[in-house]
């Protein structure tokens, strides 16, 4: 009888314990270890104003590699961040991603980044798979400080860059703090150096067969190699962390990286100000272009039962208030009209902004299957610039021989 | 993969076979059946269908997703050609080797010495096995800071300029060795086990009888010892080898395949390209194939390492 009793109390209990649950859960899964405590706040808020949802906030490493594994299993998240990148584009024109063109959200948003989103790919003609929320900037982070106490003033070209530099080793500091050994970082660099050495059509020309990259890039790589004489000894055995670290600690004048570095930096509290630059690849002040691209764009998967709850949270993510907060506190540019970030690493590159002289990252153009990042390791601890750029062209046909399905959006 | 290994512990048991038929007579017990068929379902179901859909997707180009379209063969004609699977495999062949040579020498030293009459036994053999329960990635991150900071490190302090005062796993020439080293640590602990378990099953009074007629140690090594745990040291080969060909995790936690493309073996090109690069369908092909060459190698193996084996019987 007493067992009777306590499975009778067991199954109220599992009842009660239902009827609570008629919350709709959104799997949110969110690629940027930066900005985990942010949203999960933003979460947590967000629950509190909606009772009927609970947002399970999945905080993934190796966030693609994390994505491709669940689409594998089909398996696709409610609502993602992501990195609007290669990837993205190949994923959003596979019609991983539901489309936003239409959605009154959009409305708010700087439409230069909207096209940046639809420019990667879409699922169809006119789609926006994607709601931009912060961008960054990629050029040259720099410490005021040593640059004032060394006499140096910011590069407008590229010769006064490589000068600068020479100022810099002739004085005992490290110009730029090499970090190999996280092989991505070197990409950081190659972005402008190809986006303004290289033609403007370059990889439209190179998806029709018309060019190459030995003769279409070998300026910015042996530009790039150049930048690479000038780091600390042994920069492959050095990562990310060992670099934004350094850098903080006044060990290095500059690091060729974007603004999406400076609260990395700043945790480790620098007594400095962090300044930034665009990296000038030419000896024309007037070719130098900023690259930036959307850092984090919010997206829904295309067949989630949970639309409507997951376009909520994102209207609650990009509420101008919250817009603001997280590019003050991530050092980002937002990709919400009218609000503006007067954080001083990005006052250096303001104008550009301002003016529109921007470019995209190089290597969201890049099927991802081309081991762009692994060559481009290997050809800064070997130097061999023909055989890098052969070894690229060589990647890059085999890759888009054996894509029976087409190169994606990247193609257009 | 798993085939191989069944294939080993079947193969290293063979006196076991024989005296299971023997109380059944002419007809199979029902016991037995029922021992086998769950083992077999949940086999077939998780590892033998997974791998006749991975088969069947090597001819197909998807990218692990959405639409797909059949390819036939072109996947592994393209493999014949592409530059970056061959440099896997030719590094994968090179770290298995080697790996497999070292390991083995150096465990079977050990296990020999382990089995002496030395001081402190067990603890030394209690000490020697703590590689093994250490996850590899723990213990490669931590190998990886040792080779990229602390040796470094050291060899400035002793003022010594040139090779050690840089990381060798920035040294594409050189970063193999790192990987070697850490899976050589790793690895020995499990195969001394084995061959301590092999050492038990060698009667005391043979060596007795061989120092009695004059043999020296390294004689009765040869003469006695080797010859009689010689089925101990096919399944450490046999085994070694097949688990350093699927080598990952070490290179995940010491290079990531890096520099550039140096250290990439067959297994990371196949999660790579698989999944980083969404060339799923490609990269299974890939996995075919090394699946083929895994369970080549370990026949091979077996059949020439059997023909040196003797029986204690």
């Amino acid at each position: 009888m007493a067992a009777l009793t306590a499975l009778t109390m067991l199954t109220a209990a599992g009842l009660a314990g239902c009827s609570s649950s008629s919350q709709t859960e959104l799997l949110f899964f969110q690629f940027k270890p930066e900005a985990v405590a942010f949203f999960e706040q933003a979460a947590a808020d967000f629950e509190a104003e909606n009772p009927d949802i609970r947002v399970v906030v999945d905080n993934v490493p190796d966030p693609e590699t994390a994505l491709r594994t669940r689409l594998v299993k089909g398996d696709v998240p409610d609502v993602l961040t992501l990195n609007a990148n290669g990837t993205f584009g190949e994923l959003a024109s596979a019609g991983i991603f539901a489309d936003f063109a239409d959605a009154p959200v959009m409305q708010t948003v700087t439409p230069s980044y909207a096209e940046v989103i639809a420019d990667l790919g879409a699922s169809a003609p006119g789609a926006v798979n994607g709601v931009p929320f912060a961008a960054n900037a990629s050029g040259v982070l720099y410490n005021e400080e040593i640059f004032a106490a060394n006499g140096v003033e910011v590069p407008q070209t590229w010769d006064e860059l490589i000068a600068a530099a020479q100022t810099f080793e002739a004085a005992g500091i490290t110009p730029f703090y090499g970090m190999l050994a996280d092989a991505w970082t070197a990409q950081s660099p190659l972005a402008p150096l190809t986006a303004q050495t290289a033609p403007d059509d370059f990889f439209a020309a190179r998806f029709a067969g018309d060019t190459t990259f030995e003769q279409g890039w070998e300026e910015a790589a042996l530009k790039l190699a150049e930048l690479y004489e000038y780091t600390q000894d042994d920069p492959g055995a050095f990562g990310y962390q060992e670099g934004t670290r350094a850098f903080a600690e006044g060990e290095s004048a500059m690091l060729l990286l974007g603004s999406y570095a400076v609260p990395q930096i700043r945790t480790f509290e620098p007594e400095f100000t962090i300044s930034s630059f665009a990296l000038p690849a030419t000896d024309d002040p007037a070719e130098t272009t900023l690259v930036s691209g959307v850092d984090v764009v919010f997206t829904i998967g295309a067949d989630t039962p949970h639309r409507e709850e997951a376009m909520r949270f994102i209207e609650f993510l990009m509420e101008p208030d919250r817009v603001a907060a997280y590019a003050e506190e991530q050092v980002a540019v937002p990709c919400v009209e009218g609000i503006e970030n007067d954080d001083p690493a990005l006052a250096g590159v303001q104008s550009y902004i301002d003016e529109g002289r921007i470019v995209g990252f190089t290597d969201h153009q890049f099927i991802p299957a081309v081991p762009l990042t692994q060559l481009l390791q290997e050809y800064l601890a070997t130097g061999d610039t023909r055989e890098f750029l052969v070894d690229l062209d060589t990647a890059w046909d085999q890759v888009a021989q054996r894509r029976t399905w087409g190169l994606g959006a990247v193609q257009g | 993969m798993a085939t191989t290994t069944s294939t080993a512990a079947r193969r290293a048991a063979p006196s076991r076979r024989s005296t299971a038929r023997r109380p059944g007579g002419e007809r199979l017990q029902p016991a037995f059946l029922w021992m086998v068929l769950p083992a077999f379902v949940l086999f077939f179901v998780f590892h033998t269908v997974p791998v006749l859909q991975g088969i069947f997707y090597s001819f197909t180009d998807s990218p692990g997703y959405g639409e797909w379209n059949w390819v036939g063969l072109s996947n592994y004609v393209a493999l014949l050609s592409d530059a970056r699977i061959g440099s896997a495999y030719l590094f994968t062949l090179q770290f298995a080797f080697v790996t497999t040579i070292l390991v083995n020498a150096l465990a079977l030293g050990l296990a020999v010495g382990l089995n002496g009459k030395i001081k402190f036994k067990n603890t030394l053999r209690g000490v020697y096995f703590i590689p093994n329960i250490l996850a590899i990635l723990v213990v490669g991150y931590v190998f990886n800071y040792l080779f990229s900071s602390s040796i470094p490190a050291i060899a400035r302090a002793l003022g010594a300029e040139g090779r050690l005062s840089t990381s060798i796993l920035a040294d594409p020439q050189l970063a193999w060795i790192g990987i070697v080293i850490l899976a050589v640590w790793q690895a020995t602990a499990f195969n001394i086990i084995i061959y301590l378990a092999g050492l038990q099953t060698v009667p005391g009074e043979l060596y007795e009888a061989a120092s009695l007629d004059g043999a020296g140690r390294w004689r009765q090594f040869r003469s006695i010892t080797f010859p009689l745990i010689a089925g101990f040291f096919t399944i450490n080969m046999v085994l070694s080898l097949k688990s350093f060909l699927q080598v990952f995790d070490h290179i995940v936690a010491m290079t990531n395949g890096g520099p550039g493309t140096a250290t990439e073996s067959v297994g990371l090109v196949i999660y790579r390209g698989g999944f980083q690069g969404g060339e799923y369908g490609y990269q299974i092909a890939n996995a075919v194939i090394f699946m083929i060459v895994i369970i080549v190698f370990a026949i091979v193996q077996l059949r020439v390492l059997q023909r040196n084996e003797v029986s204690p019987s």
